[in-house]
């Protein structure tokens, strides 16, 4: 087992060295095959460790990183069903987007440097899933957030890309700083940074600490994760390569917020504040999103606030204690938001990088070999019934519903009202891009997409249209994955609700996304009338214009105060003060310059003066005395 | 009886910041080599009046060697004003300025 | 007032009177004469306050051979009548005046206000014969050392007033 998770993380890292030192060297298959096969490869002992794992949960320590006094960091794993299926899920998607990526990029010069990035992000990622010590944990944490923004702003030539990466690396970073206070905190308390260690005694905690803890680890997820009012870097992300924003903004580093809730669920759990605070957050973000997505032009930036949406809800679950819902939503959301985002790719390369959905259409003729994965993706987003998200989102929405307090109720439906308009944004989506249109794109402005791209997302259709089997509330495999994550700590199974009212539910919510399905395609089917909703239109298309509000609060005084800084203090009192010193040393140097005269009685002079003042100090002595 | 001691140091001080008056306001090499002549001069007043004072005739010696020491120095100092007059052809102390920085 | 202090008093008188003047006059050739003078009437306070041969040294090597010297080299040289603008009489007086006047106010006030020194001097004499022993006695080593300062002082003076050869003489800009 040990053996198993040393490749389990080495093997990516290895892929990003080995690529590092000799990629300029190596012809561009080796490099591209070094790269996917340490991803795949890794994938592959992700598979033999979850198969060997079983139920159980093991420990293992690699090394003692550092030891001081009587405080000692160890790299160790905490290898359990969480993980293990967390691990198995990043390196299957990681990989398949790997293969992706070899043609995605085939006109790119700069691919060394691109799938360096990319094995090192995964090698970070993983270290988040398995790392037991906190502190390698944040190691993985700050990995994942530096490759980020290397992969944002990939083509930094152009200075909005460097910006969007410059804006991820920025928010992430200061939910990072919380991270950082609870790591203080936790070493405080504990003196031990082990995950297993301060879950087992989460219990030592008193209240006040347990919800300050809550709330800082909340701040730190928000940031990685994207939701509010951390969210703003996420739409502008968009900036990167599409096979980036598939694997980092939608299966991986948004999730790794949830994540680590997930981890530490046993301390976030103590304080109901907390808990509701976390529910609070993730159910207006969610809201937030979907109703931002209703007025996007891009097609990358509708999904990007999809995430942020789809995101929200893994964050509402665990606020709703579900972690089980939480993970359920996760993987099927891994699976069906990378396949939108890969598909998106193809289209938009296609499309001859265009991404605006209203210079789209007609590409359900047009560009047959995409339509189908990029329907079933879009239909396991918009929770239609059986397939995909259906099952995830409902059982959250349940414990939203089932936990106790009126506020949830509300949370309930901020969340529930968000399900309902997530159809009609993606639908929005994709009719715009697929259906005729008079004015969609004609033949001759396609261009040609190698089919690669078309059918290596398969498997992840087909993932997406079966996940919900993971843990169908009924037939054979019932509540597999719930049984599965059982013995995570602070898992339940079971939510504990009347039948009824599970069932009143799925029905509701499966009759609910129907309707508004029909609604969307008489909205923007072929021959419908046009129609604008102005102001409101910009209001959602800006994201609730909360980026103005944060270049007005935030980012103008603090450029107001760097400018005074710069100008007043260090230019003006700075600079001229030091150089005033520089001038009076001068004067003062050019006084006594005065004084050499070279002429003999001068000096015959101070010789004389020099013995009066002698005298008169004798003669003040004297008196004094 | 002869005066009291105070008395004579006081002659003593008066002659020696005369010489110094004169040592310094004057511009001509040699008065101001005067000016050190009276000042060393007086100082020798003060040591015989002091060794008379104490009764210790140690103070007579030192003033020998004073006389010894003006005589040497106004010997190399005439010279080097010999030297100077014939370098610049001046006696102005205000005119020996070669090494003014 | 004893005789003895009475001859004091004028001596000192005298003293004074010549080396003001001394220190006054355009001519060097004045002051010397005048400074002469100081120095002969300075002798005699010498052998009242006990010290003849000292008087005599007075005479000998301070106005015979010092102030000698000094004529000797201010004729050698040949000077031009000194004349000097009157208006710069104040200026160049003036700093020497002030500082000469604070530090005698404070000198004769430190003299005057020691108690130990209001008492008047006995009259002792140290006879030559005496005073030589002593000096050989006691001091036979800075008589040695004074010699010594005396030749070296001698060589200085011979080589800084030989005149240079005519090759040093004329590329002596500097």
């Amino acid at each position: 087992m040990t053996a198993v998770l040393l490749f389990l993380l080495l093997l990516p890292l290895a892929g990003a060295v080995l690529n590092a030192i000799l990629g300029r060297h190596l012809p561009r298959r080796l490099v591209e095959v070094i790269a996917s096969t340490a991803i795949l490869g890794a994938f592959v002992m992700a598979l033999l460790g979850f198969l060997s794992l079983g139920q159980r949960t093991v420990d293992v320590s690699f090394f003692q990183w550092f030891a001081v006094a009587d405080f000692t960091a160890a790299m160790t794993v905490h290898y359990d069903p969480l993980a293990a299926i967390m691990a198995l899920m990043v390196t299957l998607v990681s990989g398949l987007i790997h293969l992706y990526s070899v043609s995605f990029m085939r006109d790119d010069q700069d691919y060394v440097r691109y799938f360096c990035y990319l094995n090192l992000f995964v090698f970070a990622m993983l270290v988040i899933t398995l790392a037991d010590n906190l502190i390698f944990v944040y190691l993985g944490w700050e990995g994942v957030g530096f490759c980020s923004y290397a992969l944002i702003g990939f083509w930094y030539s152009r200075e909005a890309n460097a910006t969007a990466g410059r804006k991820a690396f920025l928010l992430t970073r200061l939910g990072d700083v919380a991270f950082g206070v609870a790591l203080a905190l936790f070493f405080v308390l504990f003196r031990n940074f082990s995950l297993s260690y301060i879950n087992a005694h989460a219990s030592d905690l008193g209240s006040g600490l347990a919800t300050a803890v809550g709330l800082l680890l909340l701040w730190a997820a928000a940031g990685k994760s994207a939701q509010l009012p951390l969210s703003v870097w996420l739409p502008d992300a968009m900036a990167g390569p599409t096979p980036v924003s598939a694997l980092i903004h939608a299966a991986t580093m948004v999730t790794a917020g949830v994540y680590l809730l997930m981890r530490l669920f046993p301390v976030v759990s103590l304080s109901p504040t907390a808990l509701l605070a976390i529910a609070a957050v993730g159910a207006v973000t969610t809201l937030y999103a979907a109703l931002s997505a209703l007025a996007q032009r891009d097609i990358k930036r509708v999904l990007a606030y999809s995430t942020i949406s789809q995101v929200g809800y893994m964050v509402l679950a665990v606020g709703a204690a579900d972690i089980i819902g939480g993970m359920f939503h996760l993987l099927s959301h891994a699976f069906f938001k990378s396949l939108l985002f890969l598909a998106a790719g193809y289209v938009i390369q296609a499309c001859a990088e265009e991404h605006d959905l209203f210079r789209m259409g007609n590409l359900r003729r047009l560009l047959p070999a995409i339509f189908w994965p990029f329907l079933i993706g879009a239909l396991a987003l918009s929770a239609f019934p059986l397939i995909g998200g259906f099952f995830s989102k409902d059982r959250i929405l349940l414990a939203a519903y089932l936990q106790p307090g009126a506020a949830y109720k509300v949370l309930w439906g901020l969340a529930a009202l968000a399900a309902l308009l997530t159809p009609l944004y993606t639908f929005r989506m994709f009719f715009l891009v697929f259906l005729e249109r008079p004015d969609g794109r004609r033949e001759t402005d396609l261009h040609p997409v190698p089919a690669f791209m078309a059918w290596i997302i398969w498997p992840l259709a087909l993932l997406a249209l079966v996940d919900g089997c993971l843990n169908l509330p009924f037939g054979p495999g019932k509540d597999w994955l719930a049984q599965y994550l059982a013995v995570v700590p602070g898992a339940r199974p079971h939510l504990g609700a009347p039948a009824a009212v599970t069932l009143a539910m799925s029905l509701g919510s499966a009759t609910l996304i129907l309707m508004v399905l029909a609604f969307t395609w008489l909205l923007y089917r072929r021959g419908a009338p046009a129609f604008t909703w102005k102001g409101l239109a910009a209001f959602l298309f800006s994201g609730f214009y909360l980026d103005q509000l944060y270049d007005l609060f935030l980012v103008r005084p603090y450029r107001l105060m760097a400018q005074f800084l710069w100008q007043d203090v260090d230019e003006r009192g700075i600079d001229r003060g030091v150089e005033g010193v520089g001038r009076g040393f001068l004067l003062f140097s050019g006084g006594l310059g005065w004084w050499a005269t070279g002429r003999v009685s001068t000096y015959l002079k101070m010789l004389l003066l020099g013995l009066t003042a002698f005298l008169a100090v004798l003669a003040a002595g004297w008196l004094v005395w | 009886m002869i005066v009291p001691y105070s008395h004579v140091l006081v002659l003593a001080g008066v002659l020696f910041l005369m010489g110094a008056a004169g040592a310094i306001a004057r511009r001509n090499v040699f008065l101001i080599l005067i000016g050190v002549e009276i000042m060393l001069n007086a100082a020798g007043l003060a040591l015989v009046g002091a060794s008379l004072h104490w009764g210790r005739p140690d103070g007579q010696a030192f003033v020998i060697f004073i006389m010894a020491v003006a005589a040497a120095e106004v010997a190399v100092g005439l010279a080097l004003i010999v030297h100077c007059h014939r370098r610049t052809g001046s006696v102005n102390a205000d005119d020996y300025r070669l090494l003014k920085g | 007032m004893t005789t003895l202090g009475a001859i004091f008093y004028v001596l000192a008188g005298i003293t004074l009177t010549a080396t003001a003047l001394a220190i006054t006059r355009r001519q060097p050739v004045h002051a010397v004469i005048y400074l002469i003078v100081s120095f002969f009437s300075l002798a005699p306070i010498f052998y009242l306050l006990g010290a003849p041969f000292l008087a005599l040294l007075e005479i000998i090597i301070y106005a015979g051979a010092i102030m000698v010297l000094f004529l000797f080299i201010i004729m050698m040289l040949r000077l031009p009548p000194a004349g000097q603008a009157p208006g710069r009489f104040a200026r160049q007086w003036l700093p020497a005046l002030i500082l000469a006047s604070i530090s005698l106010a404070i000198t004769v006030w430190i003299f005057l206000s020691d108690p130990a020194g209001q008492a008047p001097l006995a009259p002792a004499l140290a006879s030559p014969l005496a005073f030589g022993r002593f000096l050989f006695k006691t001091y036979w080593y800075p008589v040695e050392l004074a010699s010594v300062l005396l030749l070296a002082a001698l060589v200085g003076a011979l080589y800084l007033g030989r005149r240079d050869p005519p090759a040093d003489q004329e590329g002596e800009k500097t």
